[in-house]
């Protein structure tokens, strides 16, 4: 048990019990605020994993971007403030949502932990830095890079459009 | 000679093009109408001259049509019998066109009126002329499709439209088995050449292709020459103009029928079957359309039933003649008839127009005071009647004179029916002719005026167009009452205008005087056009003595109308034909009905079973819809648990 | 440093965003959940390719990946979401839906158009005022 375990377990516990705030809060702008907690102290994990480049992206895009959308649309579609029930399913399906979360959760760690119990990696002298990512990002992925930039102007003229559709129903906004 | 005889079929037909070109003036129109028929009739004379009796030509006209198993020349012909009906119907269409520049010069459609009568012209020369019977249909539904335009020349009268819908319908259905008896006698031959129909073999025993053509080729002719379960078209068509009258009845359309069975001759000879068919039609016709004729009180309408009267004698000769004689003798009397029934036709048009009227009661004496008209409807009726020495008379004599070498020689009893039909129909036309004259050549005697008759002699007095519009508002008042009958029963409306007559159209009327008077001579360049047996002149001339004395005495000496003395009732009927127009309207209705019939049918039974699979799978459709319409919340959950027991399954299946 | 630890965590987080996704009826909400799970996805890529002998820098790179098709993929479910409050005036994932494929069933729609969707160019339709 290194220091970075301890570290990793800290800001791992921290991840997981905002998650676990975000998606039980009954406060709807908490959620939000609370998946900005979680996505930030996964950005630590990833600190802790050695992976700067892609801690800094993750705060950038995640906590700086798409929170801030959450947000956004949050207000945009007038979410209450303050603690309401009516944000949650009825319990008999969150009890099978907890049974579903359980299964998922026992699902993966079974099959995942064995495939890397007891690899140890230092990290203090990592392999892959900054320099080697780059690298990689415009020599053997470049071409993926090139699709995923299509992607999003793709997804930006959708959004566009999409926003711009209403959908034709009887019920009407009280 | 070839070029002329192509050219008289043309010319016309781009008359009539270049007369709706030129509409817009009134001069140019009529230099075209008139220009063209004056050349059509010189060309005709030419070929007339040229055409030794035997001489036939086959002529090319617009060249093979490429069919596989038909062979179709699309042949013209010119010998002694074509050419003689050319000439007669260039000279009867000439005198109609000038006489038209008279009549409709206030028309603002007469260059329409007077290019249609060049197409129809056009129609009815190619008629005479064709050697195919690819040509003689077509020439055959060109008339019908003019007669159409002719007869609704005066498309805002709501009877004349009616008019020409029910002539176009009748004719049309009757074409139907035109066509079928054309195609049959065409597919026997395996050619529509005219030659090759006449001169394929005979097949031992009975031929029924060859009888069931020649019975459709009758039934067509019916249709267009009035025949009579086709009859009643003819009657209302006298709502054209009347030199539309004139060109119908005269030489065109309803005697082109005559003229298809004379070409077709050599095969009727040998069909026992089609020859009493048409036998029965044609005597029962001429004597029907004669008594008829008697009792009309329009003196149009009386001239349209003497039309039908007869062409059914020429119908007669031809079921009648024995083979040796042949078709010669019907159409002897078709060129006699044209000249007098245009004359009749023109003389009424001329006489209508300056009393505004056509009624025979407004009409009555108004003769007298006209001399050169009272000497051309003289004529006209006389010839009519069959007195000699007009051409009436020996053209009609002619055909009966064919009809009774028939009944003695070897024809039998169909010719004794139609001698016996043909001998009634010379007293009934002498008796109807006579009325007419009467009527119009006796002054109305003062002392017998009814309220009604005093009324017309009222306007009479005043002349000119208050009649006119008051006889043509009663007409239109009457129509919605009676859409079956023609107005005011047998009366028609009138038309044209007051104007004195040109000395033109007048000279073109004296023209078909002498013509009806002189014709005889032009007949005799055709072998066996005139023959007067001794025996039949002498009955005929006796049964029109006869004729003529009891519709005079009938007449107390022509003071008052001969056909007063028939029954009122039988009267009335005879006038309106006897409800043919109402048969007529139930037979449209009946086929209607059927129609409709069909269409459900069609529709709810037929078509049913193919539209069930699209109703089925709409309806499935729908029940899938209902059935994936779920509560996103439920339905994600759904999905997850199966994302999750597929992995589960698939992890420790896998393990 | 031991690797069992953020896979662990990656367990947890996918199973956390799991019963979001499914315990919330508010569509912005589920959507959270949706993002706990790709960033579990994120989290065994980055673990992965921290491992000494990984080839092409696969794990960073994918992550990075990742994380723009998800900014891709919020940009298009947030548009969704509002186009469904503006049509609907709600954005409540338990409501049951009034979908028909019959133009003569839907009183509100005009049987020119389509039944279902039609683009809202002019700013007096009343479906505007709904969303405004």
């Amino acid at each position: 048990m290194t220091t970075r375990d301890i570290v990793f377990v800290v800001v791992g516990a921290i991840t997981a019990l905002s998650a676990l705030l975000s998606v039980t809060t009954r406060h709807v702008v908490h959620a939000a605020l609370w998946l900005l907690v979680s996505l930030g102290s996964l950005a630590g994990c990833y600190l802790v994993l050695g992976q700067e480049l892609v801690a800094l992206v993750q705060l950038l895009v995640y906590v700086g971007a798409i929170v801030v959308l959450v947000l956004f649309a949050l207000m945009l579609t007038r979410a209450p403030i303050g603690p309401n029930p009516d944000i949650s399913t009825p319990p008999w399906q969150r009890v099978v949502a907890v049974v579903l979360g359980g299964a998922t959760t026992a699902l993966l760690a079974a099959t995942l932990l064995p495939v890397l119990s007891g690899v140890t990696v230092d990290l203090d002298r990592p392999r892959s830095g900054t320099l080697q990512i780059a690298q990689a990002v415009f020599g053997t992925w470049v071409w993926p890079f090139e699709l995923l930039s299509v992607l999003l102007l793709v997804a930006l003229i959708g959004a566009f459009a999409v926003s711009r559709l209403v959908i034709r129903q009887g019920v009407d906004a009280p | 000679m070839i070029e002329v005889v192509r050219l008289v079929v043309l010319l016309p037909a781009l008359a009539g093009l270049a007369g709706l070109l030129a509409r817009r003036s009134a001069v140019a129109a009529r230099a075209i109408a008139v220009g063209s028929a004056v050349v059509v009739s010189a060309l005709a004379l030419a070929v007339a001259l040229a055409v030794s009796p035997m001489n036939t030509a086959d002529i090319d006209s617009v060249g093979d049509l490429p069919l596989r198993n038909l062979s179709a020349p699309l042949h013209l012909l010119s010998d002694q019998l074509s050419s003689v009906v050319t000439l007669v119907v260039a000279l009867v269409v000439l005198a109609i066109q000038v006489f038209t520049v008279w009549y409709l010069r206030e028309d603002p459609r007469y260059a329409q009126f007077a290019a249609t009568v060049s197409l129809f012209t056009a129609g009815m020369l190619l008629v005479v002329a064709s050697a195919d019977l690819a040509l003689t249909l077509v020439g055959w539904e060109v008339m019908g499709w003019c007669s159409w335009l002719l007869i609704g020349h005066d498309s805002e009268r709501r009877s004349a439209r009616r008019a020409a819908h029910k002539a176009f319908l009748v004719t049309s259905v009757a074409d139907i088995a035109m066509v079928v008896g054309l195609i049959a006698l065409s597919v026997r031959a395996r050619s529509t050449d005219l030659l090759d129909v006449l001169t394929v073999p005979m097949l031992p025993g009975a031929d029924a292709v060859l009888t069931v053509g020649l019975i459709c080729v009758v039934i067509g002719v019916a249709g267009k020459s009035g025949l009579v379960p086709f009859h009643d078209w003819l009657p209302d068509a006298m709502e054209g103009p009347t030199p539309a009258s004139a060109l119908i009845h005269a030489a065109t359309m309803v005697a082109a029928g005559t003229y298809v069975i004379a070409r077709l001759f050599p095969l009727y000879a040998t069909d026992e079957t089609a020859r009493t068919v048409l036998a029965v039609l044609a005597a029962v016709t001429m004597v029907y359309a004669g008594l008829l004729a008697f009792a009309q009180t329009d003196l149009k309408r009386l001239l349209a039933y003497s039309t039908l009267s007869q062409v059914a004698i020429m119908l007669g000769a031809l079921a009648a003649a024995p083979p040796e004689v042949g078709p010669v003798p019907a159409v002897s009397h078709l060129v006699g008839h044209a000249f007098f029934k245009a004359l009749l036709f023109l003389g009424a048009g001329w006489l209508a127009a300056l009393v505004g009227a056509t009624a025979l009661e407004t009409l009555r004496g108004r003769a007298r005071d006209r001399r050169a008209l009272r000497l051309a409807m003289a004529i006209g009726l006389a010839s009519l009647a069959g007195v000699p020495p007009l051409v009436g008379f020996f053209t009609k004599d002619t055909a009966i004179d064919a009809a009774l070498e028939g009944a003695t020689g070897s024809e039998g009893l169909r010719a004794w029916v139609v001698v016996v039909a043909l001998f009634a129909t010379t007293a009934l036309t002498a008796a109807y002719c006579t009325r007419a004259w009467l009527l119009l050549d006796t002054p109305r005697p003062t002392p017998t005026l009814t309220p009604s008759a005093a009324n017309d002699s009222f306007e009479v007095e005043h002349g000119g167009a208050p009649a006119r519009s008051l006889t043509t508002s009663a007409f239109d008042d009457a129509m919605p009452a009676t859409p079956l009958a023609v107005g005011e029963p047998g009366v028609l409306a009138a038309h044209g205008d007051h104007k004195p007559i040109t000395l033109t159209a007048s000279l073109s009327v004296f023209a078909l005087a002498a013509l009806t008077v002189f014709g005889t001579l032009l007949l005799m360049g055709l072998d066996g056009a005139v023959h007067v047996g001794l025996a039949s002149a002498i009955v005929s001339l006796l049964l029109i003595a006869g004729g003529c004395f009891a519709a005079w005495s009938w007449s107390d000496r022509g003071r008052r109308d001969a056909a007063e003395r028939l029954p009122s009732r039988l009267r009335a009927g005879a006038v309106v034909g006897f409800g043919a127009d109402t048969a007529y309207a139930r037979v449209g209705a009946g086929v209607t009905a059927l129609a409709r019939l069909v269409v459900v049918l069609d529709r709810d039974v037929v078509d049913a079973s193919p539209r069930a699979p699209a109703v089925a799978a709409r309806q499935l459709g729908r029940v899938g819809v209902r059935v994936h319409r779920a509560v996103p919340a439920s339905a994600l959950l759904g999905v997850v648990v199966g994302i999750v027991v597929v992995a589960v399954l698939g992890v420790t299946v896998w393990q | 440093m031991h690797l069992q630890y953020p896979l662990a965590l990656a367990a947890l987080l996918a199973g956390i965003g799991v019963f979001g996704v499914l315990a919330r009826r508010n569509a912005v909400l589920v959507l959270i959940g949706v993002e706990l799970i790709l960033n579990a996805a994120n989290l065994i890529l980055v673990t992965v390719g921290s491992q000494p002998d990984a080839p092409f820098a696969a794990g960073p790179v994918l992550t990075l990946f990742v994380i723009t098709i998800a900014a891709a993929e919020v940009c298009v479910a947030l548009a969704v979401i509002l186009a469904m409050f503006r049509g609907l005036g709600h954005i409540d994932l338990t409501a049951d839906p009034e979908l028909t494929d019959n133009p003569a069933d839907d009183p509100a729609a005009d049987p020119a158009d389509d039944p279902d969707y039609a683009t809202t160019g002019d700013r007096d339709s009343p479906r505007n005022e709904v969303a405004s």
